[in-house]
């Protein structure tokens, strides 16, 4: 923003200036064209009690006194807004204006601000060192009010042709400016006032030129009003306006103005000034010189200038200059001081600081030099973002792979470089050869940053687009980077720093399968027989043998909880991810997570999800559907599975969080690459469910006490019920309601079409590593809980059945048939025996009826109830003598005790 | 289905109409101090009603509509009807008093009697003695002394025998509704039994001469089958479903004892407690005395001990009516299907 390196028109004048150099920009004209702000309208508003007229008149006065306010500053952003509130404002007071005509000062503030913009505009050397918003609202205000002019175009060549000036304020105003500006020069500068008259009389000579060139453009510039290119017209920085503009003021005003400097400073700039001011100079009358020839050369010298900041290269040191440490490590505190402060472009100063690299390397100043700038090069491309929410861009992070890498070279070839954050800036040393090189900096940080970065990559992408494929072949690199710190610091590293590197690995290979491993389990001993390359691919050590390594190391050496308690969780996932069910069960046992995971960080948490929904899902493809159940119930009956995987957010919610929260929360997803499909986990459980619960709802039909085991299930039933016409079931959850309606009947084999079936395959069991394996386990379990359910709801019917034909009616083999009917019977689900001799079940009457069920179940209820009656009546007794009511009760436990045992006797003898 | 169930009402008015009254009530004593001893109902009446809730009601819903008719002597006639319009969500605005005062007034146009008699409700397995029905019969009965209830069963109905039973509270027990105190002492007082909420009142169902002839005619030239279904027991599910919901009411009674005792028990303890104060401050201003102080002031012992909030002991008072309706359902059902079964037997042993 700062003018200080002045445009080329003026280079001329400037170079001549023993002194400092004044930036004498056209700021201008705007001043003199204050509008009469003291019109009638004006003076109106002391009233109380105002016309509609007046109320609007005001309000867009008001906003006009801003956007003049923010003019005077610079300030094109706050004039975009106001602009835009004014364009309302005039909307508002249309059917005023349509009545009285366009008052003129709105016409007014319409052309000042053409101009004005114009004028910015043209001015490229302020225009770049405008910081980007400004930038971006200044090309957005142009063309704007481009088009809003239109409309008023006739009011506004009337108004040109014929300006209105209210002398004295303008008179007024200029004086004001030109104090104020004096003064902020000496403030700053120092500059006398000799030197401002000097260059006041310099400028008109300026000024005409540039007008007499705008001239000749004019019809150019008409031509490309489209146009948003940063040079846009170049040195024919002409504006019909600003003609007009010259046209209509006393030029004296104009002049005078014109030489407002700016009162912004590059603090940067004014730094580096100070300190080797008479090298600069000497510097810069080159580069002038040079950028005069080039001037002479044609229009299109800024061009040449654009956006890269390599013209400052001649800056960073003057020729000729020794380039020592203490000048290299002096000019990286200069740029990091730099560092965060308001208006410093971060693109410049990586730029900075990579030239600076260059430098250093150049000159051969030792590695701990460029390690140190490298450090602060990684640490700047981090703090290029503002926001903690926006990522990076694709250039700046290959550029962070980069550097990161480059940094790890150094590190491993130059092992007599100590890095650690604990190294204070004095007790730094690197230039002393002979002593091991000490640079402050911590390459653990910016890994784990970097992999933050990489997250935060990840959770912005697309995740259905080419983009996100792209992204994820960094994780190739991500994972080299940190394998080879964590080679590093194996070396180098304390205790604490080998437990973080290794978090970082772990929570790079914990959630992908090993397929590798996995084939050589399958066939182990043919290993021999396969070619070298196989043999060469299968050297890589095992997933599994390098997660137990470095969870073990981190269960032993840990002291912060929560690396420990992710190590243990990924762990788990892991096993459970590789079908290893037993240790993964046991390890979340013993850890005890399940006790204290609530007090845990949301991240935490997540992962815990994770990992029990993986342990469920492994412990369905072992076939344990109890297991699986229950590690999945917690899950999927709050019915926000997606939400607690982290892996997206509920619509429902969007209301009660506020934008804060959703961003915390949006920070928290899951990438997508490590997505459980929900679908799937969905699936599992319900299929499970449907294999506990159908031969239970089947064994305790009659029973009013039973318990739901899954209210997701039966809700997803009464869901299938409700609907007025049953198609063919579509989704996964209607294949799974239709097979449990088949299942209820004891027809496995339309359970298992519809389990098993392509739409299914394709939508869950195909997603499992070993799918046939899983189906069938699958087609096993349907056949024998249907068998449970068979026997449960049609043993009534039978007197005996021969297991010979329930084994064929279920396709298991006569043992099977054997086992389960056996259990049954010890469990007491089943009435009946087993005949040896003949093979068959005989069943025993002992089922009560419906209606005997609910008798006994109404006696029991009229049981207590009369008990509860008694303890009423006796409560009428013994109303005085509150003391002995204790052994009063007890003695009626006993008499309702066994006044029950008496109902016992009786229900059984009706039962049979 | 709805043609038979049509067929049964008729049919059933028809030969209730031929045999002059069934009178299903109970004869209980306290219908003697209401100036209606009776109830006569049109046919038309029982048809719309039936007709009401073959179109509208079904499950647990129940329909309700409003009687109109006149008092003769001691007979109520109740001589036609109109039902409440179905409620849904969207109209929560409409005004249903309204809606009966302009029915009212339509009919009167085309000359029948609008005088609001009382109502009638259609019901779930008997499962009518509730607070609501309580609440609105008690304002029938507030504004119009003479108005009755009438509960239709369509269940039963359409097990073949038409069930419709006219009900009226008992003077005792708008007497206690009036107060609108339903303390457990208040109800002592009142000395009012689940037995003495409702009195039923007997039920007459008249035709004209005319209709008289037709139903007549129509029964010597129907062809309906000889083959009576004599034997047939009702479906076990009518039983199945009265144990059912006798068994909620069971619980709900329980739950009603459990809170009433807790209730006890808090009085009681409060009691000794007060009793304890009131000795300690007894003895405290004796010690006093006899050291020549002044006794300490009486303070006021109802705000040291506030006495617990009683339950309210009208719903234990409804479940327990409504128990003992669906006792009674039972008998009667279990009661026709022994005879049926005793009969059945003696068939047997007769033919064999």
């Amino acid at each position: 923003m700062s003018r200080f390196f002045t445009t080329g028109s003026d280079s001329e004048s400037e170079s001549s200036l023993s002194g400092e150099e004044l930036v004498t920009k056209p700021v201008g004209g705007n001043y003199g064209k204050q509008p009469l702000l003291l019109s009638e309208d004006e003076e109106d508003t002391k009233r109380v009690v105002r016309s509609a007229k007046d109320k609007r008149f005001e309000e867009l006065t008001n906003l006009i006194r801003t956007i003049r306010n923010a003019m005077k500053i610079r300030d094109v952003t706050k004039c975009l807004e106001e602009f835009e509130l004014l364009g309302k404002a005039y909307g508002k007071a249309k059917s005023i204006v349509d009545k009285e005509g366009v008052p003129r000062f709105y016409i007014r503030i319409l052309a000042d601000l053409e101009d004005y913009l114009n004028e910015l505009w043209e001015d490229k050397e302020g225009k770049k060192k405008m910081n980007k918003n400004n930038a971006k609202a200044l090309s957005t205000l142009r063309q704007k009010i481009r088009k809003y002019n239109r409309d008023f175009e006739s009011h506004i060549t009337n108004y040109k042709q014929n300006p209105e000036q209210s002398a004295d304020e303008d008179a007024e105003k200029n004086e004001e400016d030109s104090e104020g500006s004096s003064d902020e020069d000496e403030d700053e500068d120092g500059v006398s006032a000799a030197a401002f008259l000097k260059k006041k009389s310099e400028v008109p000579s300026g000024d005409s030129r540039k007008f007499s060139k705008k001239m000749e453009d004019e019809d150019e510039d008409s031509e490309d009003s489209e146009d948003d290119e940063e040079w846009d017209t170049g040195s024919t920085s002409s504006d019909s306006d600003s003609e007009e503009e010259e046209g209509k003021q006393t030029v004296l005003a104009s002049k005078f103005l014109k030489k407002a400097p700016t009162t912004e400073e590059d603090k940067k700039a004014a730094e580096k000034k100070r300190e080797d001011k008479a090298k600069k100079k000497h510097d810069r009358k080159i580069k002038r010189l040079d950028e005069e020839e080039e001037d002479n050369e044609g229009g299109e010298w800024e061009r040449v200038r654009g956006g890269a900041p390599l013209v400052k290269k001649p800056k960073m040191f003057a020729k000729g200059t020794e380039i020592t440490h203490a000048v290299v490590i002096k000019k990286l505190n200069e740029i990091l001081q730099a560092r965060g402060k308001k208006g410093t472009d971060r693109a410049i100063q990586i730029e900075l600081l990579q030239l600076l690299v260059q430098i250093a390397s150049e000159n051969t100043l030792g590695e701990g030099v460029i390690v140190k700038i490298k450090f602060n090069i990684v640490a700047s491309l981090y703090d290029y973002n503002p926001n903690l929410a926006t990522y990076m861009k694709p250039e700046m992070w290959q550029m962070c792979l980069d550097s990161i890498n480059e940094l790890m070279d150094i590190l491993v070839a130059h092992p007599n470089i100590y890095v650690g954050e604990n190294i204070l800036e004095e007790s730094e040393n690197l230039h002393n050869f002979d002593q091991p090189l000490r640079v402050r900096g911590c390459i653990l940080t910016l890994v784990e940053r970097m992999d933050e970065e990489f997250t935060k990559i990840m959770q912005n992408t697309d995740p259905h687009s080419q983009e996100y494929v792209e992204h994820l072949k960094d994780e190739a690199q991500v994972c080299a980077i940190i394998e080879r710190v964590q080679r590093y610091l194996e070396e180098k590293g304390t205790t604490d720093e080998i437990c973080r590197i290794y978090l970082r690995r772990i929570l790079h290979t914990y959630y992908k399968f090993d397929y590798k491993a996995h084939q050589r389990q399958l066939t182990p001993p043919e290993g021999a027989s396969k070619s070298e390359q196989d043999q060469a691919e299968n050297e890589g050590e095992d997933s599994a043998v390098l997660m137990e390594r470095l969870c073990k190391y981190i269960y032993a050496k840990d002291r912060t909880d929560r690396i420990r308690t992710c190590a243990i969780l990924c762990h788990i996932y892991h096993h459970a991810l590789h079908s290893r069910w037993y240790q993964a069960r046991d390890l979340m046992l013993m850890s005890h997570l399940q006790d204290n995971i609530q007090h845990a960080d949301p991240p935490v948490q997540i992962l815990y999800n994770r990992t029990m929904v993986q342990l469920g899902i492994c412990a369905f493809r072992q076939g344990l559907t109890k297991d699986a159940h229950n590690a999945l119930l917690d899950i999927q009956s709050s019915g926000r599975a997606k939400e607690l995987l982290g892996q997206g957010l509920l619509l429902r919610s969007l209301q009660e969080r506020n934008q804060e929260q959703e961003k915390v929360e949006r920070r928290r997803q899951v990438p997508f690459h490590l997505h459980i499909n929900l679908e799937l986990l969905e699936c599992v459980y319900l299929v499970s469910a449907m294999l506990l619960e159908i031969p239970y709802m089947a064994a305790h039909e009659s029973d009013a006490r039973r318990r739901m085991i899954s209210k997701q299930f039966h809700h997803q039933l009464r869901v299938g019920e409700r609907q007025p016409l049953l198609g063919p079931p579509e989704s996964m959850r209607e294949h799974v309601v239709a097979a449990s309606k088949a299942m209820k009947m004891g027809d496995w084999k339309t359970c298992h079409s519809f389990i098993i079936n392509e739409k299914m395959n394709g939508k869950v069991w195909d997603l499992f590593p070993e799918a046939d394996k899983v189906r069938t386990m699958l087609v096993r379990k349907i056949q024998e809980e249907s068998l449970r359910t068979y026997l449960f709801t049609y043993s009534s019917v039978y007197d005996s059945i021969s297991m010979e034909t329930l084994s064929d009616m279920f396709e298991l083999d006569l043992p099977t048939v054997h086992s389960i009917i056996s259990k049954m019977i010890i469990n007491e689900e089943l009435m009946a025996s087993l005949d040896q001799p003949t093979q068959t079940v005989v069943m025993h009457r002992t089922e009560p009826t419906a209606q005997q069920n609910l008798a006994l179940q109404l006696a029991e209820k009229l049981g207590s109830l009369v008990e509860n009656n008694e303890r009423v009546f006796d409560h009428k007794q013994g109303t005085y003598g509150g003391y002995f009511r204790d052994q009063k009760d007890g003695y009626r436990k006993n008499e309702g005790y066994m006044r029950r045992g008496g109902y016992r006797q009786q229900q059984s003898q009706t039962a049979y | 289905m709805a043609s038979r169930k049509e067929g049964a009402g008729s049919t059933a008015a028809s030969s209730s109409s031929t045999a002059g009254a069934v009178g299903k009530g109970k004869g209980k004593g306290g219908s003697g101090d209401s100036a209606v001893k009776q109830v006569q109902i049109d046919g038309l009446v029982v048809l719309k009603i039936i007709k009401h809730y073959q179109e509208e009601g079904q499950g647990t819903e129940v329909v309700q509509g409003v009687l109109l008719g006149l008092v003769v002597e001691d007979r109520l006639e109740i001589t036609n009807c109109f039902p409440f319009p179905q409620h849904t969500e969207d109209d929560a605005d409409f005004d249903e008093v309204q809606y009966q005062m302009e029915m009212m007034r339509s009919l009167r146009h085309v000359n029948i009697d609008h005088l609001h008699v009382g109502w009638y409700q259609s019901t779930y397995y008997g499962s009518f003695v509730t607070r609501a029905l309580l609440d609105s019969q008690f304002s029938y009965q507030h504004a119009i002394e003479e108005s009755v209830v009438l509960i239709y069963d369509p269940i039963k109905t359409a097990q073949g025998s038409l069930s419709l039973k006219a009900y009226r509270l008992t003077p005792k027990l708008m007497e206690v509704c009036k107060e609108k105190d339903f303390s457990p002492e208040a109800l002592k007082k009142a000395n009012i039994t689940f037995e003495h909420m409702f009195e039923e009142v007997p039920i007459v169902i008249k035709n004209s001469h005319l209709i008289n002839v037709l139903m007549w005619e129509l029964e010597q030239k129907s062809a309906v089958a000889d083959k009576q279904e004599l034997l047939s027991l009702a479906s076990s599910n009518h039983l199945g479903k009265n144990l059912q919901l006798l068994m909620d009411r069971v619980d709900e009674m329980s739950q009603d004892i459990v809170k009433y005792n807790t209730y006890m028990r808090n009085t009681s303890k409060q009691q000794q407690q007060k009793h304890q104060y009131q000795q300690r401050r007894q003895q405290e201003n004796m010690q006093r005395q006899s050291r020549g102080e002044p006794p300490l002031p009486e303070e006021d012992l109802s705000k040291l001990f506030k006495p617990p909030q009683a339950p309210a002991r009208m719903d234990s008072l409804l479940i327990a009516g409504q128990i003992n309706t669906y006792c009674q359902n039972i008998k009667e059902f279990t009661a026709q299907n022994l005879g049926k079964l005793f009969m059945a037997q003696a068939l047997q042993e007769y033919n064999s």
